[in-house]
């Protein structure tokens, strides 16, 4: 195989690019500095080389403890579940949640192969029993596979008696009732709240 | 008596009923159609011509739009026209339930890829374009409600009922998700739970299934109740003189509510869970609930003759037509395969005759001859349907 081919047909098995974009951006490679390509080259070893797994709460980190596992701020008595790691990047842009997170590293979903021994349960369970925390925030995605992950996570949370939270579903805040799905409005009016 | 309802209605000036109707149906690579156009007039259309040439085809094609499915349960790929790369079907619509004047659907079978697009807007989830155009097939191929494996009835139940009450859409699809992800998490215990841990992942899919399923049973059984009495009658006067009743096989007598039935659920499949273990599936549940038809107490699939299970299937669409009715305010579009080919003038009639008695929508007729059409559709515009084109008549 051809050095063109095969940086296209790398190119190609990353989402969102087809075939054609995967010959299109391999050409604008050659076209550009042999520097700029080798910029590239280094990051993707980096990336491979250096990023791992917070020994935590499995984020993504460079260090042995992700930012928000070693900011001595945050609140270690809160954690919250999420599926992936890219999850804690929503909830931080959001600037609202101070505790620390737990990447469990997917969803349950048979059909994908994906039992709860596959996910990081064990190790979120322990960091439980461990003390300290007083609530675990399960914040797994409001999908069929994210609600049957967050049953799961809740039976095996119970016996350490932590309080265990789930984050509300309903309707996007300056969203347009008109243009919800009925599943969101439903889920939405079945949790409505009393106005204080 | 026996006149014709059509020419009444036409004579009247107006539709007598608030109905959807198809008034154009364009289809590019359908079946044997390569391409062919078609405008109906406010009533619908009589279909004429040999086996063969594409009258059922044209009905699938209109069917299509209602589930984006074939009534005939045909993979998409085996509509495609023969060395086509995709079919096209695109109707332009009046009184449609929701609201839609133009709906399509179109598959490339390269990509088997599925568009459909409501008022040329294409829709991302495909239950948003369910039930556009609410339409009753009715075809010789009905036999298989009465005669078939239960499977048969229940995708009856759940089609009907989908189309009438979207939640029980939305639920349906819910229960089928949660489903297979229950299935898949048993098939992959291979048989024996190694531990208790092992069937987390099965138990962890059982309060979805058993949520979904409720709201499945509640509107079922709520369906049901009207529904039996108004079977019987049905029969009764299309002349049927013994007894045929429809009733659910109820799995959760007794319990009223969604919330009741929900926990009731719950609890079984809870208790099924090492059973189902063992067979490698979920062996109990709404998808394994049937629809029985009785005949004077006896199971009608193994007892009735052909006569009565071929009225008894008329008979259930002809409760598919009025549910549909009663649940949009709308009368559906009726689509007749032939149906009344090996009925006498007299039952078709009767069948047209209450067909038509809360006011008959738009219809779509396929018969092999002019004569085959009955007395009360004689008001119908012919159209000659030969080698995948159509020629309406003067």
């Amino acid at each position: 195989m051809s050095a063109i081919d095969e940086l296209a047909s790398e190119l190609a098995r990353l989402p969102g690019i087809g075939r054609k974009t995967a010959m299109r951006l391999t050409y604008h490679l050659l076209k550009q500095p042999a520097a700029q390509c080798l910029r590239l080259a280094d990051a993707l070893v980096g990336l491979t080389e250096r990023v791992r797994q917070c020994e935590v709460c499995y984020n993504l980190t460079e260090a042995p403890r992700c930012p928000i596992c070693s900011d001595p701020r945050r609140d270690v008595t809160t954690i919250c579940a999420v599926e992936e790691a890219a999850d804690i990047g929503a909830i931080e842009r959001a600037a609202e949640f101070r505790g620390v997170y737990h990447v469990l590293g997917g969803r349950i979903s048979p059909l994908d192969g994906v039992g709860p021994g596959d996910l990081t349960i064990a190790a979120l369970v322990s960091r439980v029993q461990r003390g300290a925390v007083t609530e675990v925030i399960l914040a797994t995605n409001p999908s069929m596979e994210g609600e049957a992950t967050a049953i799961h996570l809740q039976r095996q949370l119970v016996p350490t008696g932590v309080r265990i939270t789930r984050i509300a579903r309903g309707l996007p805040v300056g969203g347009d009732l008109e243009y919800a799905d009925s599943v969101t409005i439903a889920q939405a009016l079945s949790a409505r709240r009393e106005m204080a | 008596m026996n006149s014709s309802v059509i020419a009444e209605a036409v004579r009247d000036g107006a539709p007598v009923v608030k109905s959807v109707r198809v008034q154009a149906l364009t289809l590019t690579s359908f079946r044997n159609y390569e391409r062919a156009s078609l405008t109906f007039r406010t009533e619908g259309a009589a279909l004429l011509g040999d086996n063969g040439h594409g009258k059922t085809n044209l009905l699938e094609a209109i069917y299509y739009l209602e589930l984006f499915r074939s009534a005939r349960g045909a993979r998409d790929r085996d509509l495609v026209r023969f060395g086509d790369a995709g079919f096209h079907v695109v109707a332009e619509l009046d009184g449609s339930p929701r609201g839609a004047l133009r709906i399509a659907a179109g598959y490339d079978a390269a990509t088997q890829k599925k568009k459909v697009s409501v008022d040329n807007v294409e829709v991302t989830r495909l239950s948003d374009a369910i039930g556009a155009v609410p339409a009753v097939l009715f075809s010789p191929a009905d036999v298989a409600l009465v005669r078939g494996a239960p499977a048969e009835r229940r995708r009856f139940l759940d089609v009907m009922l989908a189309l009438a009450d979207r939640g029980y859409l939305l639920a349906l699809q819910r229960y089928r998700q949660a489903l297979a992800q229950r299935n898949a998490a048993l098939r992959a215990l291979n048989g024996h739970a190694r531990d208790a841990e092992s069937l987390d992942a099965v138990a962890a899919f059982e309060p979805a299934l058993a949520d979904a399923g409720a709201i499945m049973l509640t509107k079922r059984h709520a369906w049901a109740a009207d529904a039996a009495p108004a079977y019987a009658d049905t029969l009764d006067a299309i002349g049927e003189r013994t007894s045929v009743s429809l009733s659910l096989k109820r799995s959760a007598a007794g319990k009223v509510d969604d919330s009741e039935m929900a926990a009731w659920l719950r609890t079984t499949f809870a208790a099924q869970r090492a059973h189902d273990v063992r067979r490698g599936t979920t062996h109990t549940g709404p998808h394994r609930d049937e629809v029985q038809l009785l005949l004077d107490g006896r199971d009608l699939r193994s007892f009735g003759s052909n006569g009565q299970q071929r009225s008894a299937a008329i008979a259930l669409r002809m409760l598919e037509a009025r549910t549909l009715h009663s649940a949009l305010g709308t009368a559906p579009l009726l689509l007749l395969d032939d149906p009344f080919a090996e009925l006498d003038a007299d039952r078709s009639a009767r069948i047209l005759g209450l067909l038509g008695s809360r006011g008959l929508g738009q219809v779509v007729l396929a018969v092999p001859r002019i004569e085959d059409i009955p007395r009360a559709l004689t008001g119908l515009q012919t159209v000659r349907v030969h080698q995948g084109t159509l020629r309406p008549d003067a």
